[in-house]
């Protein structure tokens, strides 16, 4: 029940930080920071794969619908979190995975993050941009775009965490 | 049937995911050239409704420059007023209404959400079917041109702004009236280009470029920018014509929807040319 009220107002903190904050950044560049892949990021380990495909769906339809991208965002992070079991699965701790914790920087450490979110993050934004310029022969473009956006995300998801999460209280 | 079902469960995660992701990609690729409902767009009432929200406090910031524009524009419209010219001699001039009809009328309506460095940038303003906007209006503000309507709600609506593929509005460059089409790169909110020069004509760098008005869409004359470099295309007789836009789409406020009343006629006498046989 609590998980539920927490990750229902994450739901709506991400949605709306991303569409009336985060979308109106002028960077320049083509910069473009994204943070809600967080959200789907620390739903709990034990979660089904569907269910979290149809949160996926239902936010990037929100984050879409708000930023008049059209499906962009929704088909981005349905292969964010289509992705997240393989990953989670590749860069498994010892002894699996602790259901009463989440995917967090506090309780999986700095390295763990840094490797499960840094390539999730990396598929999401290099999606993203494929998909939003369609164009091969712009392939710097988009490369550029990548790497300085998702540098630019992952230093916000970061932010976010020291903000709003408490330190775990096993350390 | 057995096996089908076995199979069904072995890729049950896979055919979920495909699915919804056909669903979203779908959905990108038809809304982008062909506006099908305002449900997804911030044309709806619900984020219509956020957006305007946001956009009464973020609006402030702009407050100052958004006054002085309008102020230039009110002074340029006090000059026209028949109280600012003096009559040189008796029965010198004389306004007969009747020659002259009005073909555009003008809405004016406020942006209250933009983008400007997305692949396709969309704003959304604060008037609808209600204020008489229809999808393929034109869309100017005191200092440019600003795109094409959309799609309409009926107390919003949603431009397809300059800063879009397949933009293509006929644009000329003066003096020298040369045609082209107003086209952008998706990279930088400050430039276009202009493609359909051929390049043996010699254009002058900052010559204005303005509206063609060709289509009914805008009136002629609107200021679009200023020509800022040409480069030859390999291969093509054409100059790649670099345009600098008078308008700064990132602190656009206040726009002018435009209404012409003699749309039909002209779309009804275009019908009637014949169309090319494709071979």
């Amino acid at each position: 029940m609590r998980n539920l009220v927490v990750h229902g107002l994450r739901f709506l903190f991400f949605v709306f930080a991303q569409t009336l904050v985060f979308n109106q950044l002028e960077i320049g560049w083509g910069i473009q920071p994204m943070i809600y892949p967080l959200f789907i990021l620390l739903l709990p380990f034990e979660i089904g794969v569907i269910p979290m495909l149809l949160l996926a769906f239902g936010m990037g339809i929100c984050i879409d619908a708000m930023s008049n991208t059209y499906g962009l965002h929704t088909s981005a992070l349905l292969m964010f979190a289509y992705l997240r079991p393989v990953i989670f699965k590749t860069f498994s701790p010892r002894d699996g995975y602790d259901s009463l914790k989440e995917g967090n920087v506090y309780e999986m450490g700095q390295r763990w993050f840094l490797y499960v979110f840094g390539s999730l993050l990396l598929i999401h934004h290099f999606w993203f941009f494929m998909i939003e310029i369609f164009k091969f022969n712009e392939i710097g473009y988009i490369l550029r775009k990548l790497v300085f956006s998702s540098i630019l995300s992952y230093i916000f998801c970061i932010l976010f965490q020291l903000i709003f999460l408490k330190r775990s209280k096993a350390q | 049937m057995r096996n089908l079902i076995a199979f069904l469960k072995r890729f049950q995660l896979f055919l979920v995911f495909a699915g919804l992701q056909i669903i979203a990609l779908s959905l990108y690729f038809t809304f982008f050239s062909f506006p099908r409902s305002q449900y997804l767009t911030t044309a709806s009432g619900i984020t219509g409704t956020i957006m305007t929200v946001r956009n009464d406090i973020t609006k402030q910031l702009n407050l100052s420059k958004t006054n002085r524009t309008l102020h230039q524009k009110n002074v340029e419209l006090m000059k026209q007023l028949p109280s600012s010219f003096t009559k040189i001699g008796k029965n010198v001039y004389k306004i007969d209404d009747t020659i002259y009809h009005q073909q555009y009328e003008y809405i004016a309506g406020t942006v209250i959400n933009s983008t400007v460095d997305k692949a396709n940038n969309y704003f959304t303003i604060n008037i609808g079917l209600e204020q008489g906007v229809e999808p393929g209006m034109g869309v100017f503000s005191d200092k440019g041109i600003v795109g094409v309507i959309h799609n309409v709600s009926p107390h919003f609506s949603v431009i397809k702004s300059v800063l879009t593929d397949n933009i293509n509005i006929d644009v000329t460059i003066q003096p020298i009236g040369l045609f082209g089409l107003l086209k952008w790169d998706h990279k930088d909110a400050r430039h276009g280009t202009i493609a359909g020069i051929s390049n043996d004509l010699k254009i002058k760098k900052w010559s204005k470029v303005y509206t063609k008005g060709g289509s009914g869409i805008y009136p002629r004359g609107i200021l679009v920018g200023r020509v800022e470099s040409l480069e030859s295309v390999e291969g093509e007789a054409f100059w790649d014509v670099k345009v600098l836009f008078s308008e700064d789409y990132r602190s656009l406020q206040k726009v002018y929807v435009v209404k012409n009343l003699l749309q039909q006629e002209q779309k009804d006498l275009e019908a009637l040319i014949p169309k090319d046989k494709e071979k």
